[in-house]
């Protein structure tokens, strides 16, 4: 079984100017997500993970090395974010620390506005909104606006909203950040459903420890380096060697 | 489905709130300019209307309007025999102040020169013209006087006949409209400490004919006939030394250049100001508007949405707020303008300069807004 990476970053950096000194919040990193693979970032604060995310997602240009999807190279130093819009569309959902819906729309409309602004009629992406929420707990809550769900519910439609488009790429900073254990629990066990039932491939950088068993691999980042790779389930795909420290 | 209208919907007062603020604004900027319109036009009444070509005014005096002006009450005569000149009528007005069922009413009082003149060119909208030579009188809608009302102008009664409606003078002041003879024995029959300081040169009126003119006339009317030369016929009575001749630009040009320059400018300077001030409201509050969704704006970006979806949602909610309080500023104009004691005219021109105004100030206010939209980068979502 050998599968090829959805998402490859080679030897990415990302170095901030920062008056005399440089910042190196990334400093060559390559590793791999395949389909179906639930992969963890984890490491102390300021070590480079949401950097790593942001330049994963095709939100921030590497200032080195480069991000490839499916085998195609999309991103490098002195590349456009702007035209990666159209592609981060299709490819890419994204979940963060806060919800983020748009709060005068409710969570069906929230879900169904992804798929709104990729072309699909109305009714269609309202259905395929509402089958989404309903398959994340969330059936009874569809006219609701973000104002009146709790946390957990807001992070089900944050979640049900980067599932909108099947995409074949997650990617969440801290989800469970804001949640209590079992709510936070219940999200990452949500991620481990949605690997393994889409085959998406989800990279979730976390500092919460009690949920780390449901992870495929394990990517420990320090000062801008991956510097360790555990592999929970060695057996179930080809172990991705990336040139730790 | 639309984002603008879900972004309003969810917050349908605070919206209303907002048109009606605008609104306001605008009913201000639409009385603001239709007050100045419906000073010329009250000024510029009877000039335009009487149908005269040429006005014969005393010698070295713009009356009648802008200046007092008192001739021989025969001179239309003598006008008449001037060639080219098709009809001569004799003008009197002057303000008065009579006492009706209680109350101080304060008219213009006009003479027409009754039988040729019997009011065929007024805006009677109830009643009829003048059909006796004394003691009838045509009162305009704003003196408060009814058809059959009888009122004491001098000596004499006068019975309402006919009334006239937007009928005012340059002080917006009802015009009552008599015989000429009338008009002169009305104006002659003032009390006396008003003659009397009429004699001694105290009182400076505007009056077509005052107190101390009591049997003259303010000015002649001339039609001429359409082949007539207006400069020759002028020649022809300027030579007579103790008159003077204006003509219907003249007096335009003596009451919007001199007598009301200065209330004029004022207006336009305080229609500049509110109209400055709703430029900058109305901004202001689109840009606001914008601002107030960066967060939502980057979100936008971060799910992959097309510039159009953004730069759409923008424009729709100034054009909502910009034409919506326009229409709302309207329907107030419309609905208080009409009880105001002064005319406040609404000209479709200055409506169409007015919306066409609001439509660039939300135009720039948006292109700001979005300018500012495109900036944001989808990453903020994170800060
Ligand atoms: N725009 C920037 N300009 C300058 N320095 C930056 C910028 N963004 C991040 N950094 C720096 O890069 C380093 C890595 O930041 P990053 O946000 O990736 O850390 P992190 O691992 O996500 O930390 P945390 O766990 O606290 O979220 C930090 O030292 C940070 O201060
Ligand atoms: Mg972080």
């Amino acid at each position: 079984m050998t599968r090829s990476p959805i998402l490859s970053v080679r030897d990415a950096a990302r170095h901030y100017q920062s008056g005399e000194t440089v910042i190196r919040a990334l400093d060559g990193v390559s590793f791999d997500v395949f389909p179906g693979e639930l992969v963890g970032i984890v490491g102390p604060s300021g070590s480079g993970k949401s950097t790593m995310l942001l330049i994963a997602g095709l939100l921030e240009l590497p200032t080195g090395g480069c991000v490839a999807f499916e085998g195609e190279i999309v991103s490098r130093p002195g590349g456009s974010i702007a035209g990666l819009r159209d592609f981060r569309r299709r490819k890419i959902g994204f979940v963060f620390q806060k919800a983020n819906l748009i709060p005068f729309l409710t969570a069906a409309e929230n879900v169904a506005l992804v798929l709104q602004i990729d072309d699909v009629p109305a009714a269609a992406a309202r259905l395929h909104a509402e089958r989404l929420l309903a398959a994340l707990g969330l059936g009874e809550r569809l006219d609701n606006r973000p104002a009146r769900l709790s946390g957990g519910e807001q992070q089900r439609v944050a979640i049900a909203r980067a599932l909108a488009n099947d995409p074949p790429l997650l990617l969440a900073d801290e989800p469970t950040a804001a949640l209590d254990s079992v709510r936070g629990r219940q999200v990452m066990e949500l991620f481990r459903t949605i690997a393994d039932v889409r085959q998406a491939g989800i990279v979730v950088v976390t500092h919460d420890n009690r949920s780390l068993d449901l992870f495929d691999r394990l990517v420990e980042f320090s000062d801008g380096r991956i510097v360790a790779v555990t592999d929970n389930r060695p057996a179930a795909r080809p172990a991705s060697r990336p040139g730790a420290a | 489905m639309n984002l603008a209208m879900k972004d309003i919907g969810s917050n349908l007062s605070r919206f209303l709130l907002t048109l009606v603020g605008v609104g306001f604004l605008i009913t201000a900027a639409i009385g603001m300019v239709g007050l100045y319109r419906g000073i010329i036009s009250d000024a510029l009444l009877i000039i335009d209307n009487i149908g005269a070509d040429l006005w014969v005014v005393q010698g070295g005096h713009a009356g009648p309007f802008a200046e007092s002006s008192a001739i021989s009450p025969t001179m239309d005569r003598r006008v008449d025999g001037v060639a080219g000149v098709a009809g001569a009528r004799r003008f009197v007005q002057s303000s008065q102040q009579f006492e009706f069922e209680g109350r101080d009413v304060r008219a213009s009082v006009t003479g027409l020169d009754f039988p040729e003149d019997v009011g065929g060119w007024l805006r009677v909208v109830r009643g009829r013209h003048l059909a006796s030579a004394h003691f009838e009188a045509i009162a305009d809608v704003s003196l408060g006087l009814a058809l059959g009302d009888e009122i004491r102008l001098g000596r004499d009664d006068y019975a309402i006949v006919g009334i006239t409606r937007g009928m005012v003078d340059a002080q917006g002041d009802g015009l009552l409209f008599v015989t000429v003879n009338d008009a002169m024995t009305i104006a002659s029959r003032r009390n006396s400490e008003e003659i009397l300081l009429a004699r001694n040169g105290m009182a400076e009126t505007a009056d077509a004919a005052s107190a101390s003119n009591a049997g003259r006339i303010a000015a002649v009317v001339v039609g001429l006939d359409p082949a007539a030369d207006p400069e020759r016929v002028r020649a022809v009575i300027g030579r007579w030394g103790d008159v003077d001749v204006l003509s219907r630009d003249d007096q335009h040009a003596l009451l919007l250049d001199q007598r009301l320059w200065r209330l004029r400018i004022q207006i336009l300077a305080f229609t500049g100001v509110l109209l400055v001030v709703m430029a900058i409201v109305i901004s202001l509050i689109i840009y606001t508007m914008t601002l107030e969704k960066l967060h939502q704006i980057a979100m936008l970006k971060l799910i992959g949405a097309r510039n159009s979806v953004i730069v759409s949602m923008i424009v729709q909610q100034a054009a909502m707020i910009g034409l919506g309080g326009f229409a709302v500023g309207l329907g107030f104009a419309e609905a208080i303008f009409p009880l105001f004691p002064r005319k406040v005219a609404i000209l479709p021109g200055d409506l169409f300069s007015l919306v066409l105004a609001v439509v660039v100030i939300s135009g720039v206010a948006s292109s700001f807004g979005i300018a500012r939209a495109m900036k944001v980068r989808a990453q903020e979502v994170l800060a």
